[in-house]
């Protein structure tokens, strides 16, 4: 089910919000995980019982490494939480990476090894990744096993975030899983921040997807329409992905979580390093605190330092997809990260604008390899940019384009800037639009939802992208 | 306390209106047909355990709430007011307006339509034309956007380009050329065909390309009921509707209309289609696959045979005073190889009446 659809606006989450707040204290979790359930079982029914086998290994793996740390078995302790996460692995890798590396072992080897062609469950890498941090954190000792079963699997499974995250750490909501504060300010600002979420996805994100879609099917190509194209799929992506959690951060406050930030103006940023601070944080922090700080991070010999930041970038590549643009992707920032630390981080910070320029151009690179199908198209689309791939500077239909997306395309640029936020903030400020936002942002936010949901009816079948990782 | 005033209030409108149409949703009756866009509307799926485990149910749910959601219609208005108004898109879901004409993005040229259209009419000639005593033409219409888009910075076909390549891979016609007959004027505002009364010059450019003469009178009848064309739902601005009307003639009224689709008698003018959800389909009954007409106070015994498509419906009764006997028939619908059993090729003019928007998009083209 997608939070941009009208059975989960118009029926879901009515249903939802009215059991949840219904029901007593103690038995809200128990609404949340079958409330969840059902999210989830809504697109993959047969793939609920891989979920709820994951929390069930999470949950036993848990109270067993916790046993074993207090009895000072640490040993078995070890071994319990390599089996966690060699089994969560392996959910992933047979779903997600086995018919890649069958492809590419048929291709080394010249067999013709079956693929498995096994469909990928929505939110694999995501409630994976964050039974993996669980599971560690325990084994850390930074939180506690969790004795109720209901409230992990209600973490785990909490449709606001399943799908497409946040990666919202264990540690982060233990506490507000035994206990959280509901009120008309948290209900209404996570209301707000629902819509929002769903007018950058709906009215933006999916309105600049339909640009790239001209352009995939274009014969009237030019190098023009290339970089329009370069910059409409950058902007697609963040909208839609986060619009997809600022959707989720508000469904979560709605229901008394709180869940971390995952962008924060990604595109304002003076250098890859600082893009990757503010671009997918959960995603980022994840791979910091659970795979290149215990390699050893930067406090390590300089080639060891190399090796972990292409181990971890590698990875954050391969956990996008099963193909090699992503690992390419992947390698890409980590090639820029260590030119940056070693060299360039040093002339980009003399100037704010040629800092800015770099950051674009290397992003709007890096998106282009990203939404290619493989690493020829890629390359293709790349040379169609630099004008090495013999098109004409401008066309007819590049021209119609930019008229009929042109002001949508103005709206996204400034929408990737905090500059609407902090206008909005400093007008707020005033006496006068605090009385005038009583009635303007009630009314304002009816507005939008009116408008998404013409834009919803009008269309059809809505995926998120974010869906396939 | 204007925060908290502010907080209650967006709680309850927020709620009001997710709440409101979602019992609105549940509860109303589903409707069965949308006039607008002239389709049958998803109904309720089949629940049950089965549909559940396959996911059947879930996916056809969600296009039937799509298609049931309240206020459907107002809502695609409101969706197309703020494509147009707000975000300037130079379209909506592909229509467009200039100058007061609707019409839908068609571009590029699709060499491969139009091969497999003159593929097909190949397949015709080569089994039922070829070395008979039968003379044979093509006639190509202009769409609405051979006039509209370029003109105005749309995406276009190369419509000299389309041509050329049609021309091209059916040497065995003889072009007809219709490009000069037919100007923007001619057509519906809010549908893709040509005014009827407007297509006296094709009838004519037709007549004298086949060796006949044009010089039959008509009589223009309006009908009193609105034309909405078929971008007009599409557009789902409500433009104002056009109006629809015939030529007809003291001959054109003897005409003896015979539809072997449905095996009945039918007339050149179907009035009571002028009620029905495309009132286009007066002209000759709409888009059935086999139609004849007969035409007794004929001066000559010529026979007509026209492999056309829905523009040929409008314009085909406007060449039966020229024949005694046409005989209309859409390959979109019906298999070439049936006709050998229906109509016997000899001594017949044919003719291939084709827009350029079929060409283009000739995949129904059996």
């Amino acid at each position: 089910m997608l939070f941009s659809g009208i059975p989960f606006l118009f029926y879901f989450l009515p249903c939802v919000l009215l059991l949840y707040f219904l029901s007593p204290k103690k038995l809200k979790n128990t609404v949340l995980l079958i409330t969840s359930l059902v999210f989830y079982g809504w697109g993959e029914p047969k793939f609920l019982i891989l979920m709820i086998a994951s929390i069930l290994i999470g949950y036993g793996s848990g109270l067993l490494i916790e046993a074993f740390s207090k009895k000072k078995k640490e040993k078995l302790a070890k071994t319990t939480l390599i089996f966690n996460v060699s089994v969560n692995l392996a959910f992933l890798g047979l779903f997600k990476y086995a018919d890649f590396f069958i492809e590419n072992f048929n291709a080394a080897t010249g067999l013709s090894r079956p693929l498995l062609g096994l469909a990928l469950p929505i939110g694999i890498s995501f409630y994976t990744f964050q039974m993996l941090s669980y599971t560690v954190d325990v084994y850390r000792k930074t939180v506690p096993a969790q004795k109720n079963l209901i409230d992990l699997a209600a973490y785990i499974s909490m449709f606001p975030q399943l799908i497409a995250g946040p990666i919202v750490r264990y540690a982060d909501v233990e506490k507000q899983l035994k206990k959280r504060t509901h009120s008309f300010e948290s209900f209404s600002c996570g209301m707000r921040r629902f819509i929002m979420g769903l007018g950058k996805k709906v009215l933006i994100a999916n309105v600049l997807g339909e640009l790239c879609d001209k352009f995939y099917v274009t014969q009237d190509p030019s190098v023009l329409f290339s970089w329009i194209y370069a910059l409409a799929y950058c902007l697609h992506v963040y909208f839609d992905f986060s619009g997809y959690s600022d959707m989720a951060i508000g469904l979560g406050k709605m229901f008394g979580f709180s869940f971390m930030e995952n962008f924060n103006y990604p595109f304002i940023s003076k250098s890859a390093t600082e893009f990757w601070r503010r671009w997918h944080i959960s995603l980022g922090s994840w791979f910091r605190d659970y795979v290149y700080i215990p390699m050893g991070g930067n406090r390590v010999k300089l080639l060891r330092h190399l090796f972990n930041i292409f181990t971890v970038w590698l990875l954050t590549g391969f956990w996008h997809g099963a193909a090699w643009n992503f690992m390419i992707w992947g390698i890409y920032f980590a090639v820029l990260l260590i030119l940056e630390k070693q060299l360039l981080l040093k002339f980009l910070d003399r100037s704010r604008v040629l800092s800015r320029v770099y950051l674009l151009f290397a992003v709007s690179i890096s998106f282009v390899i990203f939404g290619a199908v493989d690493m020829t198209q890629a390359g293709n689309r790349i040379a169609d940019m630099l004008g090495m791939g013999n098109l004409p500077l401008i066309s007819a239909e590049t021209l119609y384009q930019l008229r009929s997306f042109g002001l949508v395309l103005v709206l996204a640029i400034l929408g990737a800037t905090p500059l609407p936020k902090k206008i909005f903030n400093r007008l707020s400020q005033t006496q006068f639009m605090k009385n005038a936002l009583v009635v303007l942002e009630p009314v304002g936010l009816v507005a939008l939802l009116t408008v998404v949901t013409a834009y919803l009816v009008d269309g059809s079948f809505n995926p998120f992208l974010y869906f396939r990782f | 306390m204007t925060a908290k005033i502010k907080y209650v209030a967006t709680t309850l409108a927020t709620l009001l209106f997710l709440g409101g149409f979602s019992l609105w949703a549940m509860l109303r009756p589903a409707d069965e047909f949308s006039d607008t866009e002239r389709r049958p509307l998803k109904q309720f799926p089949e629940l049950s355990v089965q549909t559940l485990l396959e996911g059947s149910f879930m996916e056809f749910f969600e296009g039937y709430t799509l298609d049931q959601f309240p206020m459907r219609e107002s809502f695609r208005t409101i969706k197309a007011l703020v494509a147009d108004k707000v975000f300037l898109r130079g379209d909506n879901n592909g229509i467009f307006e200039e100058d007061g004409y609707l019409s839908k993005l068609d571009y590029p040229l699709n060499e491969e339509s139009v091969t497999h259209a003159a593929e097909r009419f190949k397949y015709v000639y080569d089994r039922f034309l070829a070395g008979k005593d039968v003379n044979t033409y093509l006639a190509v219409i202009p769409d609405k956007n051979y006039f509209l888009a370029e003109e105005n910075g749309y995406p276009s076909i190369d419509y000299d380009a389309l041509y050329e390549a049609i021309y091209e891979k059916t040497p065995f016609l003889t072009p007809i050329e219709l490009r000069g007959q037919v100007k923007l004027s001619d057509f519906y505002k809010t549908d893709t065909h040509l005014r009827q009364e407007s297509l006296l010059p094709t009838a004519s450019a037709l007549l004298t390309g086949m060796g006949g003469k044009a010089d039959a009178k008509y009589e223009k009848v309006t009908l009193s009921t609105p034309f909405y064309g078929v971008y007009h739902g599409q557009s789902a601005l409500d433009p104002a509707p056009d109006v629809l009307s015939y030529l007809t003639s003291d001959a054109l009224k003897e005409c003896k209309v015979f539809d072997y689709q449905n095996n009945k008698e039918i007339s050149v003018y179907e009035l009571s289609k002028a009620e029905g959800k495309d009132p286009y389909e007066v002209f000759l009954g709409g888009p059935l696959s086999l139609v004849t007409i007969e035409n007794s106070n004929a001066d000559t015994d010529k026979e007509l045979v026209v492999f056309r498509d829905s523009f040929g419906s409008a314009i085909v009764p406007l060449l039966a005073e020229d024949y005694a006997k046409i005989t209309l028939v859409d390959i979109r619908y019906l298999h070439p190889l049936l006709l050998g059993s229906s109509i016997q090729f000899e001594s017949q003019d044919v003719l291939f009446l084709y827009s350029t928007s079929v060409l283009n998009n000739s995949e129904t083209i059996k």
